[in-house]
């Protein structure tokens, strides 16, 4: 009898080991092999086990290049009207420019998914919110286009649909008199794909963009922002962001 | 009189038949013109769905909104997928009476907002699923010509049916 494994610790020995191989394949010693993203079901609501994040490497990002504000603009069916102030705009390349060494940086600046976010903070009536795995939404359904949202937010990730909009794209749904921002490409991560711009952005050969799950400590993401020092910008508020930047 | 009774129910017969052609004359909202649903069964029953696909709608609306909740029952992309008119010309058009969701409205006299946002019409007619989305490309391609696919599909069930 004493011999003989207990039923728990061999159940316990399996889990254990499913763990590791769930984790990531280790080819040698320091190549990892991380695993895609998995799609969650789709009738599972989702949790806030998962953190949704995107890691940008400013020193990849070149000036110029505009791939990822394409990509974003072709999924989610936005169009201008030729009218730059007003047009929506859910992506944008902004260059800095370090006075005191004259650096120059580029960098993609959109909704940074803050942990803490302004807009919902402000919403009158709820729809800005929160998802619980981070990504920050506009529920068009119940926006009155008050925009206390835009001006809340100190990233200008957000937009106002002034005119009619026509030939929306079924999976991007938008329209007149609400706000509306970067959405994570919701449908896609929830089908377990990547966000448009990071598709966009690894198919012209930069991979200056990095989306994974920031609450798994495996994921690439993850990993990353624990070896190398990353920037959220505007930190000092202390809305922990779900977007990081790498070299700025 | 017998004669008189069955010239009576003739002529009874006639205003019946030619009633619809009357009153489309004298102004009457049409009768819906329906297009033809893809596959046999909706996910409810007919007067289930009826009565009640606004609830179903709003319900579905929610839950995928706040929760992120995708299935393809009860969601308005798939009722377009089954009931949205291929055609691009006959869906494009709101205002058109041919579109599924707006003909039966307009007859019934409810005004909804759904499709100032939503798109009228499928893009694609395989969706939903990870394992069949398609990528970005093939969705940058099929955003030209949509409701090609369909077509031809439609094309070749003519040709079956006339074939039987």
């Amino acid at each position: 009898m004493s011999e003989q494994k207990h039923p728990d610790n061999a159940r316990r020995e399996f889990l254990t080991q499913g763990a590791k191989l769930a984790a990531g394949v280790s080819l040698a010693s320091g190549v990892m092999l991380y695993g895609v993203a998995q799609a969650k079901p789709a009738d599972e609501a989702v949790t806030s086990k998962v953190r949704w994040g995107m890691l940008i490497d400013t020193n990849k990002c070149t000036s110029g290049c505009d791939a990822c504000v394409k990509g974003c603009n072709d999924w989610n069916g936005l169009k201008g009207h030729g009218r730059p102030s007003t047009d929506a705009q859910w992506m944008r390349k902004v260059d800095l420019r370090n006075k005191a060494t004259g650096s120059v940086h580029s960098l993609p600046m959109l909704c940074q998914h803050c942990e803490n976010p302004p807009c919902v903070d402000v919403c009158p009536t709820g729809a800005s919110f929160k998802r619980p795995d981070g990504i920050v939404l506009v529920d068009k359904h119940i926006c009155i286009g008050c925009r206390y949202c835009m001006m809340a937010c100190p990233y200008k990730a957000r937009s106002f649909i002034h005119e009619e909009v026509t030939d929306q794209r079924p999976h991007a749904p938008r329209g007149k008199g609400t706000v509306e921002a970067c959405t994570m490409c919701v449908t896609r991560v929830d089908e377990g794909q990547q966000p448009a711009c990071v598709e966009a952005c690894n198919a012209d050969g930069h991979k200056a963009i990095l989306f994974g799950d920031l609450n798994d400590p495996n994921s690439e993401i993850a990993q990353t922002v624990k070896t190398y020092a990353t920037t959220a910008i505007r930190a000092d508020l202390g809305l922990n962001p779900g977007v990081r930047y790498r070299g700025i | 009189m017998k004669r008189f009774t069955k010239l009576f129910h003739t002529a009874v017969l006639v205003l019946t038949m030619s009633a619809p052609v009357l009153a489309a004359a004298g102004g009457r909202v049409p009768m819906p013109q329906l297009p033809e649903a893809k596959g046999d069964q909706c996910v409810e029953d007919t007067d289930v769905m009826r009565r009640k696909h606004m609830d179903y709608l709003m319900v579905h609306r929610d839950k995928t909104m706040r929760e992120g909740v995708r299935t393809p029952k009860h969601s308005l992309k798939e009722c377009l997928e089954c009931h949205a008119s291929p055609q691009e010309e006959a869906a494009a058009g709101q205002d058109e009476g041919q579109h599924f969701c707006k003909s039966c409205h307009m007859y019934a006299g409810v005004k909804i907002d759904c499709f100032e946002c939503h798109a009228t019409k499928p893009e694609k007619t395989a969706t939903f699923h990870p394992i069949v989305t398609p990528g970005m490309e093939y969705s940058k391609a099929a955003h030209q010509p949509a409701g090609e696919l369909l077509n031809r599909l439609a094309g070749a069930s003519e040709q079956t049916g006339a074939t039987e």
